[in-house]
């Protein structure tokens, strides 16, 4: 049995294609990871991989969050519609560990605050006006609530450690560069959401899933 | 049991309806405004201090989809699996907000057009729940997140009034609840009927429960009434109160002129009521 495909099948199989990629498209954005720069799970999330998953969406972090920085994403999201994200550009997370209590599914695992690790810290040493402009601020530094672990100066310019860097955005949220000068000089970059690996310090966390 | 008879089920059943949706309400302002979190979540996940529940599809679908297991939430699950093992899907019937809004649509379409209730312009097989909640469940291990819990009406209510009161705006999934309530004027709760994979789990999980809609044919003068009034086009009249489908809303017991339908409470094997079966 052969397939020859006239022109007519071809046709209409080339339109239908035409038809489905941009489906495809918006499938695919919809299962997107919905987290990026300074845009985070909150405390003790597993990974992405597992998280649209584990999440039942009963927005009980959003609703015990005392600083609202805990919001719920909407349909647009797609798959992970309901689940909760931090803009800590906007509000960043005081890492009070409230949300990680009430998680009834273990999406949010109870760790102690010091093992939090949403994402580390970068400091863009090309807009940082410590690096850049040799001008004293120490504003990440000061509000950093490791202070001396995980931000420290460096003859007076900020480094970080990701060791100790849980990844809360508080430094973010206080940097002072404006974002007209392309964005804050220093990000949290959610390298955890991907692979849940470690630094050997943090390690014992433990747990599956 | 005299005091309850003095009022009718349908009075009990939108008290209990009208006070689950006003704790709907009232759990977000209280988050809000007080800081009292001693109340949380809604219908996906409720806790009243440390006694949590989830529901159990949820629950079940990520139990599947993560395949792993988590302590505290089989501890949740457990008493809203045996109040549906006892009482069969009793939680669609008396507080599901989407049940209550479609109720309250009926009611406010029904005092427009004067007629008692919509009718039900567009039947299936009642089986077709079965499938709604196995291609769910099936759909959702394809997609490998669960769908029910970013979809699911009952939760979608709770989390749009918990989005108005904490971020003064609404999501798009407003449409989705919207579309629910509306199936109601196609035929009345089409979506409970057919559609809800959550009503479909919770009937299967009460298929042998014990608090029936039972029906006593030696008074019943087959008037109809129960048929006609039953929101899920069963027919009580028939014993079809005892369909794993029912909810015990109890809007048939009512309707009886006669009093021939009533609650009963039975053991696990169907004992005989009344001589037949």
């Amino acid at each position: 049995m052969s397939f020859s495909p006239g022109r007519r099948t071809f046709l209409r199989s080339t339109l239908l294609g035409m038809l489905l990629a941009p489906a495809t498209a918006a499938a695919r954005r919809r299962y997107a990871y919905p987290v990026a720069t300074n845009v985070l799970r909150p405390p003790g999330a597993v990974t992405e991989e597992h998280f649209a998953a584990t999440c039942i969406r009963c927005g009980r972090c959003v609703e015990i969050c005392p600083y609202l920085c805990i919001k719920p994403l909407d349909i647009r999201s797609g798959v992970n519609a309901g689940s909760p994200i931090i803009e800590i550009e906007n509000i960043p997370c005081y890492l009070c560990m409230k949300c990680v209590e009430v998680c009834p599914t273990g999406a949010l695992r109870r760790i102690p605050q010091a093992q939090t690790r949403m994402g580390v810290a970068v400091v863009d040493r090309y807009t940082c006006v410590s690096w850049k402009d040799k001008i004293l601020c120490r504003t990440c530094y000061s509000v950093c609530p490791f202070m001396d672990k995980a931000i420290r100066l460096q003859e007076f310019k900020p480094v970080i450690d990701e060791r100790h860097c849980t990844g809360c955005g508080i430094c973010t949220h206080a940097c002072p560069v404006p974002r007209q000068q392309g964005g804050k000089a220093v990000n949290v970059e959610p390298i955890y959401a991907r692979e849940f690996t470690l630094p050997e310090e943090a390690q014992q966390i433990g747990g599956a899933v | 049991m005299k005091v309850l008879r003095q009022r009718s089920w349908s009075f009990w059943r939108l008290t209990v309806q009208s006070a689950s949706f006003a704790l709907l309400i009232s759990i977000p302002l209280l988050n809000f405004y007080l800081n009292f979190n001693f109340i949380q979540g809604w219908y996906q996940s409720l806790s009243f201090g440390d006694l949590w529940f989830v529901s159990p599809l949820e629950g079940l679908e990520r139990i599947l989809i993560t395949r792993s297991i988590y302590g505290p939430l089989l501890v949740g699950m457990l008493i809203p699996v045996v109040l549906a093992l006892l009482c069969g899907r009793v939680f669609c019937g008396w507080i599901c907000p989407i049940h209550y809004l479609s109720d309250l649509t009926e009611r406010v379409t029904g005092a427009i057009t004067r007629s008692k209730h919509t009718k039900d312009r567009w039947l299936l097989p009642r089986q077709i729940l079965w499938v709604a909640l196995i291609g769910e469940l099936f759909l959702s291990l394809v997609v490998g997140a669960p769908i029910f819990v970013f979809m699911s009406p009952p939760g979608l209510v709770g989390r749009e009034l918990m989005r108005l009161v904490f971020f003064h705006a609404l999501a798009l999934e407003v449409f989705i609840i919207v579309g629910v309530v509306g199936m109601t004027l196609i035929t009345r709760r089409f979506y409970c009927r057919y559609l809800c994979p959550l009503g479909g789990l919770l009937a299967l999980i009460g298929h042998r429960r014990k608090l029936r809609v039972v029906v006593n044919p030696n008074s019943c003068i087959h008037c109809n009434k129960c048929d006609n009034s039953c929101p899920l086009g069963l027919k009580p009249q028939q014993g079809e109160g005892e369909y794993s489908q029912c909810w015990n809303c109890g809007t048939c017991v009512d309707v009886c002129p006669q009093e021939s339908l009533s609650y009963r409470w039975r053991g696990w094997s169907s004992g005989e009521q009344y001589g037949q079966k």
